[in-house]
């Protein structure tokens, strides 16, 4: 079952900019786990943000629960918003908040104005994250700053943020790039395995080509913001790396 | 943890919650009935409410400014670049007088530490003590009316922030050229004109430049005090109960302080 | 020409190598702009009708003339209870200007930065226009604005100092949240915020610290505006120095100078004291 498509999306960011994205068009099965990867400036970080619209298409469709999310207002925008996680590069927690209002920050799409400004959260929100973050293996740290943290930890938490958000789909844009190659290695274990626990597809970008391989089961290559390669991770062979990575400078 | 384990942490957690919330509604609540109290004690009470009347008493002396009063604008030349000059001038003075302020008073390059820096500071203080207004009527005490107090008065106000901004730059420089410098065989002069000049000249003319645009606004005033520029014929307008015409000079000031804003924004960014 | 390196022969260039600190065009812009200012001196000297050959020899009687005229200060009088319960109007003046001012400018930064206001196309430029309004009228005119309008008394002053503030501290806030990183906002922003929400949970949280330094700094302008404010009958002490001034009465005029002096170098004790102790630079 479809859970995200993507139609002919084109973006360029200024009316005499480069296109960034030239036409790039892919769907997301409700199981699937797709990873986005490509030589840098490929487009893969713009890519991400405009399915949650960080980044403003300028063209194509994105239909994701029957709507079409280029075209939303602001309101309807932040109600598909809280139905989309999203994990960050640069763990983007806010530093001198806990662990726990980090967390908790995950829920502010659900909660009025007032409610959040004042920082009543209901009894089922804490109990929400105090299970989350169980999950994630960080319960002996609610109460810490976030600056307090290690870097595998301080992604644990932006997992926990995005999943207490109960999404339908989580966008990830390369969670491993700021950590240890080991912790890379267990933050991704870590989401697929929640991800696929609650029945939450992934989209994710990522740099190395062998967590892609060993965690997705579907693979979209990009290069010069357009599409070269799509298919499982087996069928992923020298050639088709050639033709994605062709003007990689290294 | 098990699902008993989450329960008891929750009620934890919430206590926990509840009681820092308290204590800062607590302090909210306390500082709004301190902005309120202060507000009654100094504008309500204080104030003669009888004379001014209701809103529409209010409104209508709102209305005796506008429209602003076209004709006096040909009178406007002459005190818009005269408070440009005072501003000008000023500042230049300023820089001037800033130079020995600056040796004295930044503690790596005083020359006698528990004497000259203490001097150094004290003058910078005083100088950005004393509001310019309280500059301008001392020296027209002293020299008369004109623009030659007005400068002299923004003068010795912008001395302050000037050699404080640039001796805290200086105290801040890079030791490394420095100790090149040194280790070559410089003196204590050629110490300072080529490890730490170079180092604070962008600094020192980005803040010199901020000061110009800044005293631009200050000098705008002065002549209400007699001591030249708009402020001059600001003051002329209100002896006259030409309130139409205090809204054009208002009005010029802007226009004059806009455009050394501007100015400076552009020349600084291309200083740094 | 040929030169020896490493014991080999090389050939060299013909012309000699000379080198200077500044080639064309910088020279020439330099030049021009010392030039410029020598002109603009001279021609503003001739102008402004200053008198400077008279100047000089005038310097020195001008000292000898300030301290005869202000030395020794009248301090009686600037200790006298109805000259003190000005100071004391003029504290609570800058007190409540600046507290006000200071609430006032955290929604109007929060509109005017350009990277999280919640309306680009009309919020953000009133927002501007607001704070750059209210920085660019001096605070002494905004207190004869008042003082025309709402008559003598602290009213006036305490409107003046507001909008002083609201122009200071509005400026320095918006120009810190500009500053922010732009992650923790992305985040909240993904998670279906609204825009308060962002501000309260991405923004406030990294300006905090530096929002109360600059609240403290405010405080400081403010409270050396207030002291000048009362001459033009906005409230505070700068009303005894326009009485004293007036009748020429100099030794009093020095005291309350004197005073002045001492509140504001106190004010800037405190208010650095302060900064340190939160964190601030």
């Amino acid at each position: 079952m479809i859970r995200l498509e993507v139609k002919n999306l084109k973006v360029r960011y200024s009316a005499s900019g480069p296109e960034v994205i030239k036409d790039v068009s892919f769907t997301v099965e409700h199981d699937d786990f797709l990873a986005i990867i490509g030589p840098s400036g490929a487009g893969k970080s713009t890519l991400i943000r405009c399915i949650n619209r960080l980044v403003e298409p300028t063209f194509g469709e994105i239909i994701f629960e029957g709507v079409n999310i280029p075209r939303l207002g602001h309101r309807e925008l932040r109600e598909v918003r809280r139905n989309i996680g999203m994990i960050f590069q640069e763990f983007n927690l806010v530093d001198r908040m806990s662990v726990m209002d980090n967390v908790l920050s995950g829920r502010l799409g659900y909660m009025g104005n007032t409610r959040s400004v004042l920082r009543w959260y209901t009894k089922t929100d804490i109990r929400r994250a105090l299970q989350v973050l169980d999950k994630v293996g960080l319960s002996d740290h609610v109460d810490k700053r976030a600056d307090a943290l290690s870097g595998g930890q301080r992604q644990r938490v932006g997992i926990a943020r995005a999943l207490i958000q109960e999404p339908k789909l989580l966008l990830v844009d390369e969670p491993t790039s700021s950590l240890d190659p080991k912790i890379a290695r267990e933050v991704m274990g870590m989401i697929k395995m929640l991800s696929s626990e609650v029945g939450v597809p992934v989209l994710c970008n990522i740099h190395d080509v062998q967590l892609a391989i060993e965690f997705s089961n579907r693979i979209v290559g990009l290069q010069g913001g357009l599409k070269v390669f799509e298919g499982p991770p087996a069928t992923l062979d020298r050639g088709a790396l050639e033709s994605i990575y062709a003007f990689e400078v290294l | 943890m098990n699902q008993s384990g989450i329960e008891s942490k929750l009620e934890r957690v919430i206590a926990q919650r509840k009681r820092s919330k308290t204590i800062r509604y607590a302090f909210y609540i306390i500082l709004l009935i301190l902005v309120l109290y202060s507000i009654r004690i100094t504008v309500i009470e204080d104030t003669d409410w009888a004379r001014i009347g209701g809103v529409g008493t209010v409104a209508r002396a709102l209305g005796r400014f506008l429209p602003p009063d076209l004709s006096v604008v040909k009178y406007l030349w002459g005190p818009t670049v005269e408070t440009f000059m005072i501003a000008s001038l000023g500042t230049m003075i300023a820089i001037i007088l800033s130079l020995p302020v600056i040796w004295l008073g930044a503690h790596n390059i005083t020359p006698f530490f528990p004497v000259t820096y203490p001097i150094g500071r004290a003058l910078m203080t005083l100088s950005r003590s004393v509001n310019e207004i309280v500059w301008a009527l001392i020296f027209v005490a002293v020299v008369g009316l004109g623009a030659f107090p007005g400068i002299l008065a923004i003068g010795m106000r912008s001395v302050g922030f000037v050699a404080k901004t640039t001796a805290e730059a200086i105290e801040d420089v890079s030791t490394r050229p420095i100790e090149a410098i040194k280790a070559v065989g410089g003196n204590r002069l050629q110490v300072i004109r080529y490890a730490i000049i170079p180092q604070i000249l962008p600094i020192f003319i980005s803040i010199a430049i901020f000061q110009w645009d800044i005293n631009i606004r200050r000098a705008t005033i002065l002549g209400l005090v007699g001591a030249g520029g708009l402020g001059l014929t600001m003051a002329r307008q209100m002896l006259m109960y030409n309130y139409e015409g205090v809204t054009t000079v208002i009005l010029t000031m802007l226009v004059l302080v806009g455009i050394g804003e501007v100015v400076s924004y552009y020349v600084r960014r291309a200083v740094i | 020409m040929n030169g020896h390196l490493g014991g080999e022969v090389v050939p060299m260039a013909n012309k000699p190598v000379t080198w200077s600190r500044f080639r064309y065009p910088q020279s020439l812009i330099r030049f021009g702009i010392y030039l410029g200012i020598l002109l603009f001196v001279s021609y503003s000297l001739d102008y402004l009708n200053i008198p400077l050959e008279r100047f000089f020899p005038m310097f020195g009687r001008l000292w000898s003339s300030i301290f005869s005229r202000y030395y020794p200060p009248d301090i009686a009088y600037a200790l006298d209870k109805a000259y003190l319960a000005y100071v004391f109007e003029t504290i609570q003046m800058a007190y409540v200007g600046t507290l006000v001012g200071v609430l006032v400018s955290i929604p109007l930064a929060w509109c005017a930065s350009y990277n999280v206001t919640p309306n680009r196309r009309i919020g953000y430029p009133i927002a501007r226009f607001i704070i750059m309004a209210s920085r660019s009228v001096h605070e002494m005119i905004w207190g004869i604005l008042f003082v025309i309008i709402l008559g003598y008394g602290m009213f006036p002053g305490v409107l003046a100092l507001t909008l002083f503030t609201i122009g200071f501290a509005g400026k320095l806030f918006s120009e810190q949240v500009e500053a922010i990183n732009i992650g923790p906002v992305e985040a909240i922003r993904s998670t279906g915020a609204t825009p308060i929400q962002v501000m309260v949970y991405a923004v406030l949280p990294q300006v905090k610290v530096a929002w109360t330094g600059i609240s403290i700094y405010a405080w400081d302008s403010a409270f050396r505006a207030a002291t000048v404010l009362g001459y033009f009958g906005a409230g505070g002490m700068g009303w005894y120095l326009k009485l004293t001034v007036e009748t020429l009465d100099n030794l009093r005029v020095s005291a309350i100078v004197l005073s002045i002096i001492t509140l504001v170098i106190v004010s800037e004790v405190l208010s650095a004291w302060a900064r340190k102790k939160i964190g601030a630079k």
